[in-house]
């Protein structure tokens, strides 16, 4: 049995070998997968190590800036840069369309800048040559054109009555044909696989970096089984060449598009700046941290000096401004978490409802699975902002601890009435060693499994629906 | 070609199943892609109307609570946006990826202009479906699938000899065929453009120009698959071989240009621009004033003599140094703007060998939704950074009086060219 | 003798180096029934289309009415119909319409009235006429074919293996529709490989071999040609 399926399936290869187009084709996609591996797998290791280098830059400026009057710290601010992960060499995701990088400094929780997106030619409005678009867009579109044939063609032909009085039943020839494409498929994968051996060696995870080509596997039987699905049930071979390229453009081209279209539609997300005003609002309550006369500040006032049994801040053991500074930034900050969380959770919200569009389109599906267990993902995205705000509020505290503590009440009062009190309002350079090294990673592999489920789920089901009813198709020809 | 001749072959080809289900389908996708795109044009506009409404309202508070001209320039933001031009619903371009608004103050520029307030990056890096994509890309699939059998199918048929010998007039009963198809589709695709064109009150001259266009893009598709219909093979060769042109000149020469392109023209970190902008900022609190007034007295001199500190902090030193910080970023700021105009021009170069990548960029030129634009509305912003310092400076240095009523003088955003059309219109 | 209307003057067709046809010569008068018999690969359908238009010669020329047919293909189009041997109209049109269609290609729009008293004379079922062609059996669209070719009213007539896959009643209405246009001054030009129909009709037979013409048979005044000679003279050109 296992004779006769690998017997049509040889066939089939050597009808590929000796129809030029399909054979041509092949070597075409397989120098395309080869090359967006090589060349996108080179430049996000470049990247990688140009962001590591900027984050080590940055922490190393920090730490050697001069005596200062510690709130000129909070302000003077710092980086963090977004490593990618390395599975991104295979699937870059959503890392063009983010800003690399977040400055961070006391009041204000940036938004990332700088995406490179910005600043190319703009040419990749349709997608940039990733290995993962090859996989995605371009290999089903090879399936097709290798397997439109597959059943038609023999129909054409007058075999396929032939092969069925000589006791070859259809599911066992569309069986065959199968095990062509799907082997044909797994060439073309053969490079995007060795990639992800490539990134394993730098430190991609084993159970995420396995998921990650099973879900793509998976995306191969789903097309494999399209195509013979059309194969089986068309009349000829102009039918089933039509219809498959246009479920290809369905799928592939403008089904991902209608759902972000539908996602803006249906979740509106006002951007940073209409929240940056309900921020503005909130902290005029608050009271400005840089004046501690602010009267917002006056219970904070009574209840130190009730603590510590003195008349005036000035005989304060710490200095009120710096402790005004500390109650206001953590206020503060609290609001701000909660805005871009709000935000952040309406960007989710419009992802999901784009994702639910992956019960349609295996593209969609993929294209999910892949960014999350790459760790390229909006969630990964998010934790990095929410990592960078840790990072932020850490240091900002720190500083103003320092304020509170080493710079006296009167001192600062008075920093700008001569050089004197300006110097004295100052904290020795050694103390500005409050930074721990940052480097971003993605979520744990476990964890981006678990919440790849969806797509997963999405892709496995497609794939059942897919050959069981290629199966009773063919059981029905 | 005569009258009667189209009218035949129309009430043939209408009477197809597929004929008509492609046809359906344009008009389908190209009526979600104009309504989609119209949705998004008009949150843009509420979304400037609310954002203006807050902004003047927060300057009002602010000002109230001030009370020297500092503090009410270190505190004011000033709203600057760049509105969608009428045009924008059928091209609505990289507004996604661009910053289309910002809320600019008094400091150093180079600190807050690349503040990017972004869409979802997930949806930016799906794409949209806009009417510019829609006829760029898919238009001319919809056109091969229509056109590639054009005789292929009724030899398969075994009618190819009989029609040929019934045909009184020779080859014009496929070119008849042909430009039925075209036509009917290209239809299909525009009639939802000219509604939008319509409600958006695009001019008749822009609206003329996208039809004529997209009629030429439709021709040029439309004669290339006529002509590879020409060829004695069997259908699904012809449709491999126009699917192929399709495929390697919309999707394969745009991607491999882009990364010839980034390979071979590097330019500075947009991050670099931040860092020596702070640096400049932040060192100039700790270093002699001179060293702040000497670069400012160079680019300013009108400013020479009001240099003296009274105390060791004056707002005007203060934004002194903020001019300084932008500054010594100039150079690599130019720099970093002259690398993404050298590579956007660059890209004319794959463009012209990709004639959807061609038609897309012209569609988001006129609707002036592009990278350029983005760029001219960056330069605004830049312009009402200037004037802002021009309005501030004098009474900085030459310290009046304060005076709530001389802040009634300070300039006003006002946005770019076309794209000033009143926010109301959406 | 009438005209000459159709005429093979030393013909021959070559695809690449290989000659198809090799100085073919031939000739019909206004309504005669030519039959050109010949086995598999003779050249049957080459010598057709080389009559259609449809495939240049590559010496000598294929003329109708006098008129060489690769240089004034349009006119000679006008004058000819043709029935190709598996007739296939358009499945989502029914009878009436396809006739209508082709009809009008060939601008020569027909009354309703002409086409049904066509469809009779074909003897076509009326049940059958609004019915999609789809749903036709090979006969039937035959018929429909055949209908269509009479309604061109082209004075000549070229059948492509017409009767095959045709049941014996139909092969009987069908011959005596070809004896009753000959008789009204159609020229019919038939490529067929079955001996007996071809000698029940025509009056002239051509024997093809391998591109040439190796044999010529004429039907006597009011008389039909001998089947047996014909046969025996096929059966061994098939040997040879």
């Amino acid at each position: 049995m296992i004779a006769t399926l690998l017997c049509i399936a040889r066939d089939e290869w050597r009808y590929w070998r000796r129809s030029r187009l399909a054979l041509s084709l092949l070597i075409i996609a397989l120098i395309l997968a080869i090359a967006s591996v090589f060349v996108t797998h080179t430049s996000m290791q470049l990247e990688a190590e140009q962001r590591t280098h900027l984050q080590t830059l940055a922490q190393q400026k920090f730490a050697d800036q001069p005596d200062r009057h510690p709130h000129r710290m909070v302000h003077y601010g710092h980086y963090v840069f977004r490593a990618p992960p390395p599975l991104s060499s295979l699937d870059p995701g959503i890392d063009p369309f983010t800003g690399t990088s977040v400055f961070l400094e006391g009041h204000r929780r940036n938004g990332a800048t700088f995406s490179e997106q910005q600043q190319s030619s703009g040419l990749s409005w349709l997608g940039t040559l990733s290995p993962a678009f090859v996989m995605q867009l371009l290999t089903p579109l090879l399936l097709i054109v290798m397997g439109y044939g597959a059943m038609t063609r023999e129909r054409e032909a007058g075999t396929f009555d032939f092969l069925k009085v000589q006791g070859i039943t259809p599911p066992y020839l569309i069986a065959g044909k199968g095990l062509a494409l799907i082997s044909a498929g797994l060439l073309v994968f053969s490079p995007f696989a060795i990639g992800a051996i490539w990134a394993l060696i730098n430190g991609a995870e084993g159970s995420a970096t396995a998921m990650f080509l099973v879900s793509y596997v998976l995306y191969i039987l789903i097309w494999s089984s399209l195509i013979l699905l059309a194969s089986t049930l068309s009349a000829n071979n102009a039918a089933s060449f039509s219809s498959l390229t246009c479920l290809w453009i369905v799928l592939c081209l403008v089904l991902p598009r209608i759902a972000s279209n539908t996602a803006t539609v249906v979740v509106a997300s006002p951007g940073k700046l209409e929240t940056d005003f309900a921020v503005l609002q909130e902290l005029r309550k608050l009271g400005d941290g840089h004046n501690s006369n602010d009267p917002a500040f006056s219970a904070l006032k009574s209840s130190l000096l009730a603590k510590y049994e003195v008349d005036k801040i000035e005989d304060l053991p710490v200095n009120f401004k710096g402790i005004v500074a500390q109650k206001s930034e953590a206020k503060l900050t609290k609001i701000l978490n909660q805005f871009s969380e709000k935000q952040m959770q309406e960007a989710q919200d419009q992802a999901n409802v784009a994702r639910q569009f992956g019960w349609l389109s295996p593209a969609i599906a993929i294209q999910n699975a892949s960014m999350k267990l790459a760790g390229t993902d909006l969630e990964n995205y998010h934790r990095f902002l929410r990592e960078a705000e840790a990072v932020r509020f850490s240091f900002v505290q720190s500083l103003n601890k320092l304020h509170a503590e080493n710079v006296s009440y009167t001192d600062d009062a008075n920093k700008y009435k001569d050089h004197e009190t300006h110097h004295r309002a100052k904290v020795d350079a050694k103390n500005w060693q409050i930074l721990d090294n940052f480097h971003f990673t993605p979520l744990a592999a476990d964890q981006r499994i678990s919440n790849s489920q969806l797509p997963l789920t999405q892709l496995l089901m497609l794939f059942l629906l897919c050959c069981g009813v290629t199966f009773f198709a063919g059981k029905r020809v | 070609m005569n009258w009667l001749a189209i009218k035949r072959e129309a009430h043939f080809l209408l009477r197809k199943k597929q004929v008509v289900l492609i046809l359906v389908a344009a008009l389908a996708l190209s009526l979600f892609a104009v309504w989609t795109g119209s949705k998004e044009v008009a949150q843009q506009h509420a979304t400037i109307e609310r954002l203006l409404k807050a902004d003047a309202q927060d300057r009002q508070a602010v000002l109230e609570q001030q009370h020297d001209y500092g503090g009410v320039a270190y505190y004011s933001f000033h709203l600057t946006y760049s509105a969608p031009s009428p045009l924008a619903f059928a091209s609505l371009g990289v507004r996604d990826v661009y910053p289309w608004k910002h809320r600019i103050r008094m400091l150093a520029l180079e600190g807050q202009i690349h503040e990017s307030d972004t869409e979802n990056p997930e949806l930016a890096l799906a794409g949209r479906i806009d009417f510019a994509f829609v006829i760029s890309v898919l238009a001319p699939f919809l056109l091969i699938l229509l056109l590639h059998d054009l005789r292929a199918s009724e030899r398969a048929a075994g009618r190819l000899e009989l029609l040929t010998i019934s045909n009184a007039s020779g080859a014009g009963l496929w070119l008849t065929r042909a430009m039925i198809l075209s036509v009917t589709l290209g239809f299909a695709l525009l009639l939802p453009f000219w509604i939008g064109a319509i409600l958006h009150q695009v001019g008749w001259i822009t609206g003329i120009g996208v039809t004529l266009l997209c009629l030429l893009y439709l021709g040029f598709w439309a004669l290339l698959s006529y002509s590879v219909a020409k060829l004695p093979s069997p259908a699904p060769m012809l449709a491999s071989i126009l699917l192929g042109v399709w495929l390697i000149t919309s999707y394969i020469v745009p991607a491999v240009g882009h990364v010839v392109i980034e390979k071979s023209i590097t330019g500075p970190k947009g991050g670099d621009i931040l860092m020596t902008q702070r640096e400049a900022v932040n060192d100039a609190w700790d270093l002699p004033f001179s060293e702040t007034f000497d670069p400012f007295v160079e680019t300013h001199p009108e400013w020479e003599n009001y240099t003296q500190m009274p105390s060791l902090f004056d707002w005007k030193w203060y934004y002194a140094f903020q001019q300084v910080g932008d500054q010594k970023a100039q150079a690599l700021s130019e720099e970093y703007r002259r690398v993404a105009q050298e590579k956007y021009q660059l890209a004319n170069l794959f463009a012209v060998r990709s004639p959807a990548t061609a038609l897309q960029r012209i569609l988001s030129y006129w609707a002036q939704t592009d990278a350029e634009a983005a760029r001219e509305y960056e330069q605004s912003v830049r312009n009402f950074h200037q004037s802002l310092r021009e309005f501030y400076y004098p009474l900085l240095f030459k310290k009046p009086p304060f005076k709530r009523e001389a802040i009634q003088q300070r300039p006003e955003f006002t946005p770019n060219r076309s794209t000033q059309t009143n926010a109301s219109a959406g | 003798m009438s005209e000459i209307v159709i005429q093979a003057d030393n013909l021959c067709v070559a695809v690449g180096s290989k000659k198809i046809l090799n100085n073919v010569n031939f000739i019909a008068h206004k309504g005669d029934v030519l039959a050109l018999l010949g086995g598999n690969g003779a050249g049957k359908s080459t010598t057709i289309k080389t009559f259609l238009g449809l495939i240049p010669p590559s010496l000598g020329s294929a003329q109708i009415l006098g008129q060489a047919v690769h240089q004034n293909t349009q006119l000679v189009r006008q004058k000819v119909a043709y029935l190709p041997e598996s007739v296939m109209l358009y499945g989502h049109l029914n009878a009436i319409e396809n006739i209508r269609y082709f009809l009008s290609l060939g601008k020569k729009p027909t009354s309703e009235q002409v086409i049904h008293a066509t469809l009779e004379k074909v003897a076509l079922q009326p049940q059958a006429w609004q019915r999609p062609l789809g749903e036709y059996s090979k006969g039937m669209r035959q018929k429909t074919a055949i209908a269509l070719a009479l309604l061109r009213e082209a004075p000549i007539l070229f059948l492509d293996e017409p009767t095959s896959g045709l049941d014996p009643v139909a092969i009987d209405e069908f011959n005596q529709l070809v004896t009753q246009l000959s008789a009204q001054g159609v020229t019919i030009f038939m490529v067929t490989h079955d001996v007996y129909g071809a000698c029940h009709v025509a009056n002239r037979i051509g024997l093809l071999r391998d591109g040439e013409i190796v044999d010529m048979f004429n039907a006597p005044e009011n008389g039909n040609i001998d089947t047996e000679a014909v046969h025996v003279a096929f059966a061994q050109g098939g040997r040879t």
